[in-house]
């Protein structure tokens, strides 16, 4: 039985949707799902109707985690075991709106899972530009592109030592289904961040997100690892790193992004996947 | 058992016989001590629950809501900033129809800063959807906790109640307090557990809701609120019957009996007004008290129906709606209004942030609108009483 079904309001090709039914496949249905206001958490119902087949709360914004919090707390003191507790969050709801309630239940070493599906925009009110939107990204609020930097959310979360910590990718969906399994077996807090592209805030064709999310990948922007107890590992290695700049070039959100930005972001991804590699061997982690 | 407890003690001893399952709080002060007392009961075993350490009130109440949604007995503590900061929390809770019990110690409202009383943080809340509780000493604060649960889970209510009782003045005054035991509580409230997240049996919780259902919604919420007085005052009754005291329903009268002029108040002020008016009376004067236990729902009968035949209302706020007046003035007035031969009522605005309030205050004040009514005054909308 597919646990988050067809049928939801989810516009053709989103990536969040495609993300949340390969999550469902890991998770199994003894999972609680708690979504803060976020076009997932819209998308799935609306009236009596739902494409649910777990129990699912939409929460506020800014508390989904705090929510799994509660929502664990109650089930151990009743003593219900087996049960994944979930907060499935955008990058609103994680980076931004939602960063407090994340942090204090990964400080407190809740056991949930936390996942972020970043396609890096505000979607669900009309792609403004958030915490995660990459530099020069046109969005309706950044009519000259995005001014600065977006946050590394993964290293963030690292900084709170979670028991388990992966990115991941709608175009790998196995890596992600492992992952996630990976999560489910660990009691404490974990935290999986996964690419997730929304073709109407990105600027590309409905049947180009999965493509696009792949690229992003193989021209070495978003890297696949995982991390536990502070050591990392590569889970996906791309053959040949394509240039970035065959990623940009593809998505109209790109098209305030000068030549020296895309060569100065072509730098910064270099740099950043040699030390990824030297640093992350492939040897499974325990 | 009799005991020396102060207000928040009273709260923690009500929540461990009650046998809360989840305790989520932030500290803040003066409410902070409830929750450390509880933790230590946790620590010591003789309460069995979790205790989520959140990181703000906002998240605090979204755990009672996780675990209330989960199935579990909840209990939040906060005040002033902490309650306004919860504040669209407060909403889902009431709107998902969630057993959730608050002890909330009033504490004014910055800026500028204050952590003194008045009951102007839970005022703020009027339109939540919570049930709204005041009481007047300890032992209410702990009798009241304990009925708190009984009327949240009641089939009939399903709604989350807020106790109420004043910063300092009732937080940390320690006064006797009869501490019942476990076996009579425990029988007078067994757990009507109802877990909406389930995973024998899924649910999807929150989606979305069009013009086609909201409102239908929303009816159902306010008439299971407004119904909650009726229960309120059968479980008061129960309660009473197995303690020996009964606090009365959502209102409760003192010296009600030929009394042409009636004070009405709530919180820590009804236990001034009640010395003020045997002082009152002891001077010849007619003067009642109609003392309100719950704010919300607010009993618009019974209020009518106690204030029949008399001559002037004097209502006291411990709360300012700026630009509007007293919280409670407003409520009787909208409840008198109509009524034949309805009486004036006068209102006061008197100790705001902490400001003493004395029963020769209160003998003062009644004095005005005795004046008042003596030069044939219409009431004006309301006054200030006690400035500097
Ligand atoms: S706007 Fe984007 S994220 Fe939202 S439902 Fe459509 S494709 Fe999915």
């Amino acid at each position: 039985m597919d646990l988050f079904t067809g049928g939801h309001s989810g516009c053709r090709g989103c990536g969040a949707a495609i993300a949340m039914r390969q999550a469902m496949q890991a998770l199994g249905p003894r999972t609680i799902m708690v979504i803060p206001a976020s076009c997932m958490a819209t998308i799935g119902g609306s009236g009596l109707k739902t494409a649910w087949n777990i129990p699912f709360y939409h929460s506020l914004f800014a508390c989904a985690p705090a929510v799994a919090s509660g929502v664990r707390a109650a089930l151990e003191i009743r003593g219900i075991e087996g049960v994944k507790v979930v907060s499935w969050a955008g990058d609103a709801g994680t980076a931004d709106i939602g960063f407090q309630a994340l942090s204090g239940a990964a400080e407190r070493n809740e056991d949930i899972i936390h996942v972020c599906y970043d396609n890096e925009t505000y979607m669900n009110t009309g792609g403004q530009a958030g915490g995660t939107t990459p530099l020069s990204a046109w969005t309706p609020d950044t009519p000259a592109g995005k001014p600065t930097k977006p946050k590394d959310m993964p290293a963030l979360m690292a900084a709170h030592r979670p028991e388990y910590l992966a990115t991941a990718s709608i175009a790998y969906p196995r890596d992600f289904i492992e992952k996630l399994k990976r999560a489910a077996e660990v009691k404490g807090f974990c935290y999986l961040h996964v690419l997730a592209p929304c073709h109407r805030g990105w600027g590309i064709r409905e049947e180009e997100t999965v493509e696009m999310a792949r690229l992003a990948v193989e021209c070495g922007l978003w890297i696949l690892y995982e991390e536990r107890q502070g050591r990392q590992r590569l889970t996906v290695v791309p053959e040949k790193r394509l240039p970035v700049r065959e990623y940009i070039l593809r998505q109209q959100r790109f098209r305030e992004c000068r030549e020296e930005d895309i060569e100065a972001l072509q730098a910064e991804v270099d740099q950043r996947w040699q030390r990824m590699a030297a640093g992350a061997g492939g040897e499974e982690l325990g | 058992m009799r005991e020396l407890l102060n207000g928040n003690e009273a709260a923690a001893e009500a929540a461990r016989l009650a046998r809360i399952e989840v305790l989520a709080s932030y500290p803040i002060t003066p409410a902070a001590p409830v929750m450390e007392r509880l933790t230590g009961f946790i620590a010591q075993g003789t309460l069995k629950a979790r205790f989520i350490r959140v990181e703000s009130d906002h998240s605090a109440l979204a755990a009672a809501a996780g675990a209330a949604l989960a199935g579990g007995r909840t209990l939040v503590v906060t005040n002033s900033q902490g309650i306004a900061y919860m504040s669209e929390v407060l909403y889902h809770v009431s709107g998902l129809r969630l057993p959730v019990v608050m002890a909330v110690v009033n504490r004014a409202l910055a800026a500028p800063h204050s952590r003194f009383p008045d009951h102007g943080d839970a005022v703020a809340q009027e339109a939540c959807g919570w049930i709204q509780l005041f009481c007047e000493n300890n032992q209410e604060v702990l009798d009241t906790v304990i009925q708190a649960y009984r009327l949240a889970e009641d089939d009939r209510v399903r709604l989350p109640v807020m106790v109420n009782y004043e910063s300092y003045i009732q937080s940390h005054t320690r006064e006797v307090v009869e501490v019942p035991e476990e076996e009579i509580i425990d029988g007078f409230l067994p757990l009507n557990r109802r877990a909406a997240l389930d995973v024998d049996n899924p649910r999807a919780i929150n989606v979305v809701t069009g013009p086609d259902l909201y409102m239908d919604y929303k009816y159902r919420q306010d008439a299971a609120l407004r119904g909650a007085a009726k229960v309120l005052a059968e479980v008061s009754g129960e309660y009473g019957r197995l303690t020996g005291r009964n606090w009365g329903g959502p209102v409760e009268g003192y010296r009600l009996q030929e009394a042409g002029h009636v004070l009405v108040t709530m919180g820590s002020l009804v236990s001034t007004c009640r010395e003020a008016v045997d002082q009152l009376r002891a001077a010849g004067e007619p003067a009642g008290l109609l003392k309100i236990r719950a704010f919300r729902p607010f009993p618009v009968e019974e209020v009518r129906e106690y204030l029949k035949g008399v001559k002037t209302v004097t209502v006291l706020d411990k709360n300012i709606v700026y630009g509007s007046g007293g919280a409670l003035a407003r409520e009787v007035r909208a409840a008198l209004y109509g009524e034949p031969e309805a009486p004036p009522v006068f209102s006061y605005i008197a100790g705001l942030g902490g400001r003493d309030v004395t029963s020769a205050d209160v003998c003062k004040i009644f004095g005005l609108t005795q004046e008042k009514r003596r030069a044939g005054a219409k009431p004006p909308a309301f006054e200030w009483y006690g400035l500097e």
